[in-house]
């Protein structure tokens, strides 16, 4: 039996006698019935009643301990003084008031103690009260109690996410989860893969091709991804030699006067451009200049060959009604990636902002390693104006900018046990210290913590299910048994018939060269 | 001793009559008491004795006591009764005793109770001849007690139960009893106490009975500080003096001593069985010293024995939940954390009536 013991602001204790197995982060409902009110409250740490004299009992138990004896104990009273021993108190949060079965944020309201009845509610009931499963819905996984959880999917659109946890709890695995389901729903998504892990999203455990195969095209920049300078534009060459080059103001000058003139004489081209600024009569700005392209030319990314240059139109088009572009950053330079990620954005912005297509979702792994500072707030204001929705997905909560965890409208918390990450994430989310830290510590590999919009502002855990795909994200091992092995030299040679044909998103888009083969090779092997 | 007869005895009738006293409040209102638990502690204040000695009487000579170690098997007593609420007509209380003995080193126990007695005006005197007709054979009605003294009566008669075991059960032992070996003065039948010792003296036992918290105080001395700490552990005989001041309407069954049994540790009363010679009477304390462990100046025995009978806040709250849930009892009093605890009823009682006239249950023969 649970009876209310205290309310406090939106704090109260349950006392539980004798004791139910209850959870951290189970939902309890107090019902009034007097007045036809409730008080959805959600257990956010568990431990036994403080009964006076307990202490006693203990101190008292221990002093007797080891001596055997026999107890005639007619009235059989054990069951009753151990239900006591084992009363627990709940500390639990209001999350909503519901009154007259309709949901409500005032819960200035207190129940009566007497006319209240407290009672568990059953995940079922909460996700219906809460209404989150909504349709059209993403199904990501199931309540601790088992409840098949969805998440609306319009929580998502238009929206703000963070995906945190430590390292191996699951999180680039949910991002995943959405990127398939948001691509099932027509949804076009643009990944920022740094460990090159979600190039396998087309493909079955069993190596086969999915039904969404053909919308999950790999982009690896510089190799099946070609531009030409003039598809680069200006505008974005002087944005990435400034920002990711550091290309001094005076230089950048000279440049825009180079490329007026190729420009206006027809005769744009890496080859040109370089020819060009050998002739800078300043050698101060020519070396800088000169420096600064050849790092450009270096990325590979750029050519002058009309045949294998791409655009990022061609991709897209392809994922525009629903695909994924997963742009392969593993083992660039980390100069090179924040090139590539900067005229990605820059694209895309232009893209959208010319109506190229409605909106795209961005998931951005670990996005410290090729965001510059700058872009952060760009990324929450200008661009989701514009139909960039981003989800962050970082083992480092603390690379993430407070101001953008105050924006996000919602966080998937994977388990946490360092102290500085726990409190960089519970100082910054719309939920209190105190569920972030007794909850979010003790998750389990796979489960999290679901704050926000998506679960209707109703902290809730939901252990992840599984995909059925091929996943390259485990952790690689120096030492493994054999058929670990066998399995990992199987998954190698499956990763090559992946490309580079399937590098390819169709006959329309350049196939790559031979010597390309052996570059992805080669980089696959370096990986 | 045969340890098996222990073990297989149960208090009689103990059971039986507090259910049917319990029959009697089904779906009545209950007022659970909240008092302090450590009050059931202090019973044995009432063995009090303040003695006043003249000058003349000279300095009483230490009795230097030396540990004697020969496996004499060592029996402890003890109970303990408590209040846990109101009726509209009465009290509920609970009694419960345990049986503590060490023998070969090791310490063994038998325990009997909670019983749950509900006691009101009604059926108190019935009770109160039942238990003394089965258990001291005494068919005599005498009038029982106030309403709120019947716990520590029931207590009583379920202690001299105890005792009783131990006596007609044991052989060659040491039977430690809580308190002390003091009756009124006995104008009629033999009194129960005097039985219980003749039982024990003729299976060639000793019975000592200690009071942990006792209030002798001689010449103006509380006797904490009546024997210096270099002389223990050692007696000091007074009875004397308690026979020339008490002698004339208390009957001392023991031989009276202050007893130091560890340095640095208090001073308590120790009766010790008058029929057994006075010599023999201080090696059977030497045999304690020797045989029991004797920890802050008490022994283990009779502090085990204390221990599991005494009541904690865990069993009186289950006591009070066990018999609002079984007899279905409705609970007045204002929330709090205890009351919560326990469900729809409330709160626990620990209190226990304190009062000048507080010997065991058979005094009043
Ligand atoms: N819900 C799940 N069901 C089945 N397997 C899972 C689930 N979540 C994660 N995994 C597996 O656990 C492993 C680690 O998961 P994942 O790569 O998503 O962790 P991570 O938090 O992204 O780790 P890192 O910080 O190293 O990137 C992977 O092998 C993944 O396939
Ligand atoms: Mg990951």
């Amino acid at each position: 039996m649970m009876q209310i013991y205290k309310i406090d602001g939106s704090d109260v204790e349950i006392i539980s006698c004798p004791p139910e197995d209850v959870r951290k982060g189970d939902y309890l409902i107090i019902e009034d019935v007097s007045t036809d009110k409730g008080l959805i409250i959600q257990v956010v740490n568990t431990g036994y009643a403080n009964v006076p004299g307990i202490l006693e009992d203990i101190l008292r138990e221990s002093s007797a301990s080891g001596i055997e004896g026999k107890d005639f104990d007619v009235l059989n009273m054990r069951p009753f003084v151990d239900m006591i021993k084992d009363a627990k108190v709940f500390s639990c949060k209001i999350r909503r008031a519901l009154v007259k079965g309709e949901l409500s944020y005032d819960i200035s309201w207190t129940p009566f103690r007497s006319s209240s009845r407290v009672g568990r509610l059953a995940d079922e009931e909460l996700l219906k009260i809460a209404a989150i499963d909504q349709t059209p819905s993403i199904h990501i996984g199931t309540s601790k109690g088992g409840a098949a959880t969805a998440i609306n999917l319009s929580s998502i659109d238009g929206k703000l996410n963070i995906i945190t946890g430590k390292k191996g709890s699951g999180k680039s695995h949910l991002s995943k989860l959405l990127v398939l389901n948001l691509v099932a729903h027509g949804g076009p998504c643009v990944v920022f893969d740094i460990n090159g892990e979600y190039t396998s999203l087309g493909y079955t455990e069993d190596d086969v091709k999915t039904s969404i195969n053909d919308a999950i095209i790999n982009i690896y920049p510089g190799v099946n991804f070609k531009i030409t300078l003039q598809y680069a534009g200006l505008g974005v060459l002087l944005n990435i030699a400034s920002s990711v080059l550091d290309l001094p103001a005076t230089s950048a000058w000279e440049v825009r006067r180079i490329w007026n003139t190729l420009q206006e004489n027809k005769n744009l081209s890496l080859k040109s451009f370089g020819e060009a600024v050998d002739r800078i009569s300043n050698n101060y700005v020519r070396d800088a200049v000169l420096r600064r392209f050849e790092s450009l030319v270096s990325t590979g990314l750029f050519t002058d060959n009309n045949s294998e240059a791409v655009t990022l139109e061609d991709y897209l088009t392809k994922v525009k009604n629903g695909g994924a572009l997963i742009i392969n950053l593993k083992g660039l330079p980390s100069s090179f990636r924040q090139v590539i990620v900067e005229f990605m954005l820059s694209k895309l912005c232009s893209m959208l902002d010319q109506w190229f297509m409605r909106a795209v979702f961005l998931f951005a792994e670990e996005a410290h390693l090729y965001l510059k500072e700058t872009y952060w707030e760009d990324i929450v204001t200008r661009m989701r104006h514009l139909g960039i929705f981003t989800t962050f997905i970082t083992n480092q909560p603390d690379s993430i900018n407070e101001s953008i965890y105050r924006q996000a409208d919602n966080i998937f918390l994977f388990n946490f046990t360092n102290e500085n990450d726990l409190a960089t994430v519970s100082k910054a989310t719309m939920v209190d210290v105190e569920t972030i830290n007794t909850i979010a510590k003790e998750l389990p590999p796979q489960y999290c913590l679901a704050l926000g919009r998506a679960v209707n502002d109703f902290p809730l855990i939901i252990k992840v299910r599984s995909l059925q795909i091929k996943t390259l994200g485990q952790t690689r091992l120096f030492f493994s048994n054999l058929s670990i092995q066998d399995k990992n030299e199987r998954s190698q040679s499956r990763r090559e018939s992946h490309s580079p044909d399937s590098l390819v998103p169709s006959k329309n888009l350049p196939s790559i060269q031979d010597g390309n083969r052996n570059k992805i090779k080669d980089r696959q092997l370096r990986i | 001793m045969e340890v098996t007869t222990l073990s297989q005895q149960t208090p009689r009738d103990f059971a039986r009559l507090g259910r049917g006293s319990l029959e009697g409040i089904i779906a009545s209102s209950f007022k659970p008491k909240t008092s302090d638990l450590f009050d059931q502690d202090f019973r044995s204040l009432n063995d009090k004795l303040i003695l006043n000695t003249n000058n003349e009487d000279g300095v009483i000579d230490p009795i230097t006591l030396h540990s004697l170690n020969d496996e004499t098997p060592v029996f402890g007593v003890d109970t303990s009764n408590i209040e846990l609420g109101e009726t509209k007509d009465g009290t509920l209380c609970a009694v419960r005793g345990t049986i503590v003995w060490r023998e070969n080193g090791s310490y063994q126990y038998v325990r009997h109770g909670p019983f749950i007695f509900h006691i009101s005006e009604a059926n108190k005197q019935a009770l109160y001849n039942t238990l003394r007709q089965i258990h001291f054979n005494e068919d005599e009605a005498v009038g029982a007690p106030i309403v709120e003294k019947m716990s520590d009566r029931i207590r009583g008669i379920l202690e001299r139960w105890l005792q009783r075991q131990i006596c007609e059960s044991c052989e060659d032992s040491l039977l430690l009893f809580d308190g002390s070996l003091t009756t009124r003065t006995v104008n009629g039948p033999i009194s129960v106490l005097g039985e219980l010792l003749s039982a024990a003296r003729s299976r060639n036992n000793a019975v000592l009975a200690i009071s942990k918290e006792t209030s002798l105080s001689v010449a103006g001395h509380r006797m904490a500080d009546l024997i210096d700490n270099k002389y223990a552990p050692c007696l000091l005989d007074i009875d004397r003096i308690a026979l020339s001041q008490y002698g004339s309407h208390l009957h001392f069954f023991g031989r009276i001593y202050a007893a130091k049994l560890i340095s640095s540790c208090f001073t308590f009363r120790l009766d010790v069985d008058r029929k057994i010679p006075k010599e023999e009477g201080i090696r059977a304390v030497e045999r304690l010293l020797g045989n029991d462990l004797i920890a802050e100046n008490y022994p283990e025995t009779l502090r085990l024995a204390h221990v599991l009978s005494r009541f904690s806040a865990s069993e009186v709250l289950a006591m009070q939940r066990f018999v609002a849930e079984n007899y279905n009892l409705k609970v007045i009093c204002r929330p709090n954390i205890r009351q919560v605890l326990f469900g729809p009823y409330g709160g626990f009682s620990a209190m226990r009536q304190e009062g000048a006239d507080g010997y065991d249950a058979d005094l009043q023969d």
